[in-house]
């Protein structure tokens, strides 16, 4: 009786973890599968962006910029340019971006009024970019493996089923506490994003405004950060979207920095 | 010289008549800048530093062959009542087949990897502007000069020819006042016309012309630079046999080597300069031949705070010849000059505040330079700025120490269309 007690608790036990293995090799794939949709669509893309930065005041300010990416490996390194077209005392300077999962990003600006080429420290991938609710890690995607995935189950966002998946970094990171991602079951795109502090209050809110497929690929043309804690939100308007335009490696030097590729960059 | 001009005015001609049709975007923005001297005693005319409204306009088009952009000042100046205006930039970009760029025409020129510490970039300087609380962009003046960067998989090789010498802009004695070693005192124009200091330069001959080239490739994390450069001091530097100010003649080499470090950027540079004139340094009225090297490292201590520090070195090669020809009733430099650096930047409110600071310090010269400003970026258009620069040196023939009486603090607003 005992070692039948024993048994049924072992296997309780055994089948108890199994399932929570698979629930989270299960959130772990949906989280890559997704990280690929959103971050690594196509081998390239060219967009212009027009961002506009609300403050909590209802101050408007907005960025607009060309936005070029290549991925060297699929989800892994990636190169993106940027060229700034408004405000105008930023204009037509540009950034770049080689992003390497595992070590530090690489990011220089080019700053056409004195000429100057700079490296910029990237040790802070939380900071906010251009002064947006966005941080760099949002606009450049947080690999799938720095967190612990669990799916909490299914929702319906609309008129669209997607999967609940809570995300807490495996070091503790500045950035959120604790994530949970809507994640669209069709596409794999979030349609909704929670971050959460350490005392685990609502700190930002991502919301997919706008979806459309764009070459084949189903794309998230208006992005929204709402800014809950501090108050105010960004909304990110994706115009123009061109996939496979068989970008070169060679536009992400030094050399395009001072010479923006105008054959994708228009004034 | 003036087949040159021609041939700069025939590219001109050829690239531009494609534009005929292209679009021309236009934006730039109106300043108003006001300051004014902290010290009673400076000598100069009058007790603001600066007082100015400035409206810059720039133009840029593009088409299949190339591109043109324009950058043009037209400044009144409050102080003598008087308009100005001058061309920043003007410039035409091209391709040459596919690993050769070309920019001919007026422009900024910048390389080398110091922070406002420049080894190897000897390309023309205003130091007018930097001290009176003008943008950043104003530190660089502009020059006429032909660019060309030719790619290829050892790296890539630049060469700028300035057909003419551009000198640094200097504290003239009008606007800012400045040591003068003759009558070992610090001087102004008002003291006396005879004050104003803008020393000739060189004629403009073929053989004057500058010359720069840089070789640069990856090396591993690092970008990794090598310099050269055939032209002139910057300064006036040295004394001709009538005791008049001259730009010496200057060979200069030098390397560089920047990268990602320690969660930060690291930079070193270095480079000899060769006091060409002035052969086994014998004569004392032009500059010693010197070494000079830095070492600079930036990080993101904090979030939206940025610090880095710049440690340089300058070695006169021989201190001996220099020494001997030097009056001791006055302070002269010490064989290595030290000088430590320091910028502070930190961003505030989604960063539309900025707060920074950026102080110069040479431990054996006990020479201190310090800048700093607010700036505030009340809409996309308009900027609010305040801010100052501090000078102080136990000696008067210091770098920072002539410029002592200067002290001023400045305010600036700007609209950007």
């Amino acid at each position: 009786m005992k070692k039948l007690l024993t048994l049924t608790i072992a296997a309780l036990l055994l089948t108890g973890l199994s399932m929570q293995t698979v629930s989270a090799q299960d959130a772990e794939s949906i989280m890559k599968e997704s990280h690929m949709a959103y971050y690594y669509a196509a081998n390239d893309g060219v967009a212009d962006v027009h961002m506009s930065i609300v403050s909590k005041r209802g101050k408007e300010r907005v960025r607009e910029f060309a936005m070029l990416r290549l991925d060297i490996e699929e989800g892994g390194r990636q190169n993106y340019f940027t060229y700034f077209k408004k405000p105008s005392d930023v204009a037509r300077t540009t950034f770049m971006v080689h992003k390497s999962n595992g070590s530090n990003d690489l990011r220089w600006i080019y700053i056409p009024s004195i000429d100057l080429i700079k490296p910029i420290s990237a040790d802070d991938k939380n900071s906010s970019f251009v002064g947006s609710d966005f941080t760099y890690e949002d606009v450049s995607g947080r690999h799938w493996l720095e967190d612990n995935h669990t799916l909490k189950g299914e929702e319906k966002i609309g008129d669209k089923d997607v999967y609940v998946i809570e995300s807490i970094p495996k070091e503790e990171y500045k950035g959120f506490a604790r994530k949970v991602s809507y994640i669209d079951k069709a596409t794999k795109l979030p349609l909704k994003e929670e971050y959460f502090d350490k005392k685990d209050n609502l700190e930002r809110e991502f919301t997919a405004e706008n979806i459309e497929v764009i070459d084949g690929f189903t794309t998230i043309t208006v992005r929204k950060m709402n800014n809950v804690k501090k108050g105010g939100h960004t909304v990110v308007t994706f115009n123009k979207i061109t996939y496979n335009q068989g970008l070169k490696e060679d536009i992400f030097t030094e050399r395009y920095l001072k010479n923006p590729p105008r054959e994708y960059i228009s004034n | 010289m003036k087949r040159f001009t021609i041939l700069s005015i025939l590219i001109f001609v050829l690239m531009v008549v494609p534009y005929a049709n292209a679009e021309i975007h236009t934006d730039g923005f109106v300043q108003g800048l006001f300051g004014g001297f902290v010290e009673s005693d400076n000598p100069t005319l009058s007790d603001q530093s600066v007082s100015e409204t400035r409206l810059q306009v720039r133009m840029s088009s593009y088409g299949d062959n190339g591109e043109f952009f324009s950058r043009s000042d037209f400044v009144y100046d409050g102080i003598s009542d008087t308009y100005d205006w001058e061309i920043r930039e003007a410039y035409l970009k091209f391709r040459l087949g596919s690993k050769i760029d070309f920019k001919v025409g007026r422009q900024i020129i910048t390389w080398g990897t110091g922070d406002l510490i420049f080894i190897n970039d000897v390309f023309a300087k205003d130091y007018r502007s930097f001290f009176s609380g003008r943008d950043d962009q104003y530190l660089k003046a502009p020059q006429n000069a032909l660019r060309m960067e030719y790619y290829n998989s050892l790296g890539s090789f630049s060469f700028v020819f300035t057909p003419r010498f551009e000198p640094n802009r200097l504290p003239t004695g009008e606007r800012l006042s400045y040591y003068n070693p003759f009558v070992g005192k610090i001087v102004s124009t008002n003291d006396d016309p005879m004050y104003y200091f803008e020393p000739p330069t060189p004629d403009p001959t073929f053989g004057n012309s500058e010359f720069a080239v840089r070789y640069q490739r990856r090396v591993g994390m690092y970008a990794f630079a090598l310099y050269f450069y055939k032209g002139f001091y910057k300064n006036p530097r040295g004394l001709d046999a009538n005791m008049m100010p001259v730009y010496p003649g200057l060979l200069l080499s030098g390397f560089s080597l920047r990268g990602q470090q320690f969660g930060g950027i690291l930079w070193i540079e270095g480079g000899y300069y060769n006091s060409k004139d002035n052969e086994d340094n014998a004569n004392p009225l032009l500059p010693n031949s010197s070494m000079s090297g830095l070492i600079g490292f930036e990080k993101q201590i904090a979030t939206n705070l940025t610090v880095n520090i710049q440690y340089q070195a300058d070695k006169m090669e021989d201190y001996d010849k220099f020494e001997a020809a030097q009056d001791s009733t006055f302070h002269y430099r010490d064989e290595i000059k030290h000088l430590i650096t320091s910028r502070w930047t930190k961003m505030l409110r989604d960063e539309t505040v900025m707060l920074s600071g950026f102080i110069f310090y040479s431990p054996n010269e006990e020479d201190l330079y310090f800048r700093f400003s607010t700036e505030y970026k009340y809409t996309d258009e308009i900027t609010l700025t305040a801010g100052g620069n501090i000078f102080d040196g136990t000696y008067a023939n210091t770098d920072f120490g002539q410029f002592a009486l200067n002290d001023n603090l400045f305010v600036k607003m700007t609209y950007n269309f």
